[in-house]
């Protein structure tokens, strides 16, 4: 019907802006990592074809400096890691049990609590900073390890921000998995916490992986909230220490900043690797017939 | 050991639906018991306040002596089969099976012992280590059967378990399930909306309509003495053709008015409807089976109707015809749709005047408007939208009250 070479004629542009976006998407990336292994420190010494190339600035991470008890790099790495993975199973944890409760039992103001927490999401995380930051600061005087410049506030403060669009996520899948399965498992004796943990959670692998996954490479990242409640190099978190890189403490170390960058991913990586098995569709096919 | 007893049982859901109203019923211990019904006459909401999923409203059930109107459905000792297998896709078919055992902690001897026990029963034994995506439907019927039988419950409850299978896999697993009941001997009650499958498996069957049981009864019972007109339409295929009628007494006797003709009933029907003579000159409703309805030319000197043919099937072993005689249609306001059933939706409403037969030359749909079905032997030659004179066999038929419904006995 249609005539091929008006087709390639119609189609350059298309073709065009694929590059385009393309060329926009990977710029970045190569341009941190030509740095990382470019020898001159300065930002406009570098190219994004390197003149030199060097393993000084991975090797300068692990160099103990300024005699410190511990290299910085590895404390801020360790701190990010593990901050990011409890929020990640908290996350996954206890939006499983309150989206499990939302999704199954019936009970006054069920939907009422689901409307306030889309309604919380709505407001924008950066107007809370002020609050969350004043929250804190008065929880550290009673609770010291509650305060600023502690991790555990810092991880509290995570825990709240992203629950309820999770809580909507998780409810969703829940109330996709068949209420017959539940049924099923009550006939044959299981008690609602039986159910929720020899049923419904395994079921829900894909929805918890992705909630999982996007609390970890989120919390990973993370800056805005961190550089408001911590205070002290030896408490930062990555973001925060390698922003201190570039800044004039460290005398604008761009080299060294973008080789951390590049060291920065391998969490976020590996996790994505993990979790794509988990992430298939049709897990739930083959349990009802409908 | 157990039967199963519901006394007065009410269910108003919170929406305000009354799903089951003031049923009593009693499964006595190892029957076989199908509760059928149309969709949405509350069969389901009736097993699930067995099961205890489902809360009571008013009155009790009990299995064996025990109430259990209170106990978790875990309490219950019951195993149920679900419509759409409810199978966990995330186990094996083994594990599916012994889901239950696991949860009430039994060794792990016995465990292996009672799952090889059930897959052998279900001829499972080679898909043990599947799971339920890599069966076919009729394995996952079997999976979910095994999931019941394995833990020796008290009671089984099903809830339309075939009918998700294609019907020749269907008939096949109606005798299997009958079969393995007959075995196990354990108390089930069975819910279908399909009255073959009622009729075929059932010790005794239970019809429902609109959340009121209608009769309770073995098969055969429910289908020569039908206690109301819903029981009269429901079971049996074709339905039972039912029209407004009148009763005469003639001397001694009493005779049937219907479409212009009279047709002398013999004395005993005294003896089946016993209250048929006190509605002498008042309107009722007959029914007359299909296979009560007979060519007139075969029975010389039976009184005789014309109806035009609108529809012919051949059976090969016999005929159905459609006809529209000159009386008026009573039909059940939830009659289901036989699968088979082409006149269903040109079917008059109760109450609906007949159409007359002139009205069927002017109108080429119309002739498909038919009020009765008989079934012929095979080769009778019968030509469409011509009228066939036909008698009726009044051995058999049933008379019911025109208004309340209830058979005249
Ligand atoms: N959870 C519920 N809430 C409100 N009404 C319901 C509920 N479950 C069933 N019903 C209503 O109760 C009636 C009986 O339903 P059901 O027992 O499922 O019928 P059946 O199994 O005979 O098809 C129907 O009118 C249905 O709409
Ligand atoms: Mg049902």
């Amino acid at each position: 019907m249609s005539d091929p070479t008006q087709r390639r004629g119609d189609d350059w542009w298309r073709h065009l802006i694929l590059w385009v976006a393309i060329a926009l998407a990977v710029f970045p990336p190569l341009y941190v990592i030509t740095a990382a292994f470019n020898a001159d420190q300065t930002l406009s010494g570098t190219s994004l074809l390197p003149r030199s190339f060097t393993l000084e600035n991975f090797k300068g991470l692990f160099v103990q400096k300024e005699g410190g008890a511990e290299v910085f790099f590895v404390r801020w790495f360790r701190a990010s890691v593990i901050i990011a993975v409890l929020n990640a199973f908290f996350t996954v944890f206890i939006g499983a049990l309150s989206a499990y409760a939302f999704s199954r039992f019936r009970f006054r103001g069920r939907r009422m609590g689901m409307l306030f927490l889309l309604l919380i999401q709505m407001f924008p995380g950066l107007l809370n900073l002020v609050a969350i930051y004043l929250i804190v600061l008065r929880t550290g005087e009673v609770v010291p390890a509650l305060g600023l410049n502690k991790l555990t506030a810092l991880l509290l403060v995570y825990l709240s921000g992203a629950m309820s669009i999770n809580l909507w996520l998780m409810k969703g899948f829940f109330d996709s998995i068949p209420s017959e399965l539940d049924e099923s498992a009550r006939v044959d004796g299981a008690t609602p916490a039986q159910i929720f943990w020899g049923v419904i959670l395994p079921l829900a692998v894909p929805v918890l992986s992705v909630v999982g996954m996007f609390a970890f490479v989120g919390t990973l990242n993370e800056f805005m909230t961190a550089s408001v409640l911590l205070e002290t190099v030896d408490n930062f978190t990555l973001p925060l220490g390698l922003q201190a890189y570039i800044s004039t403490n460290f005398e604008e170390n761009w080299g060294s900043f973008a080789a951390g960058v590049l060291i920065a991913q391998i969490p976020a990586i590996i996790g994505f690797i993990f979790v794509q098995k988990y992430i298939i569709a049709g897990l739930t096919q083959g349990s009802v017939k409908g | 050991m157990a039967q199963v007893k519901f006394e007065n049982v009410d269910k108003v859901f919170d929406n305000g639906v009354k799903a089951v109203s003031n049923m009593s019923l009693e499964v006595r211990d190892g029957e076989f018991l199908v509760l059928v019904g149309p969709s949405g006459c509350g069969k389901t909401t009736a097993l699930r306040m067995v099961a205890g999923l489902e809360a009571i409203s008013s009155g009790t059930v009990s299995i064996g002596d025990t109430v259990v109107n209170n106990l978790s459905s875990k309490d219950r000792d019951i195993a149920m089969v679900f419509q759409n297998y409810a199978l966990y896709p995330h186990l094996s078919v083994a594990d599916n099976i012994a889901f239950g055992l696991r949860l009430r902690k039994e060794p792990k001897e016995k465990i292996n012992k009672q799952v090889e026990w059930a897959a052998t029963m279900l001829d499972l034994v080679p898909y043990l280590n599947r799971r339920p995506k890599e069966l076919s439907g009729g394995q996952r019927q079997r999976v979910a059967m095994g999931r019941a039988i394995v833990r020796e419950p008290k009671v089984f409850l099903m809830d339309e378990p075939l009918s998700n299978l294609d019907a020749k896999l269907r008939v096949q697993m109606r005798a299997e399930i009958a079969n393995l009941q007959k075995q196990l001997g354990t108390t089930t009650i069975y819910v279908t909306h399909d009255q073959v499958e009622a009729m075929t498996m059932g010790d005794r069957v239970a019809v429902m309509s609109m959340g009121v049981l209608q009769q309770v009864a073995e098969p055969q019972v429910l289908y020569d003495a039908p206690a109301n007109i819903f029981v009269a339409g429901f079971i049996g295929t074709p339905p039972m053709n039912m029209f407004e009628a009148t009763v005469e007494k003639d001397g001694d006797y009493l005779a049937l008015t219907l479409a212009g003709a009279r047709f002398p009933l013999a004395k005993d029907r005294d003896w089946r409807y016993p209250r048929l003579s006190q509605y002498a000159g008042r309107k009722i409703v007959v029914g007359i089976r299909a296979e009560d309805v007979h060519a007139a030319e075969a029975k010389p000197g039976w009184p005789s109707v014309v109806g035009r043919l609108g529809l012919m099937e051949a059976l090969g072993s016999s005929q159905m015809g459609y006809l529209n005689i000159d009386a008026t249609k009573v039909a059940v306001a939830t009659q289901p749709k036989a699968p088979d059933d082409t006149t269903t939706n040109a079917k008059p409403a109760k109450g609906a005047p007949a159409p007359r037969p002139e009205d069927l030359h002017t109108e080429a749909a119309s002739s498909f408007v038919t009020n009765l079905v008989a079934i012929f032997p095979p080769r009778l030659p019968l030509k469409l939208n011509t009228d066939v004179r036909i008698t009726i066999d009044t051995a058999n038929i049933h008379f019911f009250d025109a208004d309340s419904g209830e058979a005249l006995r």
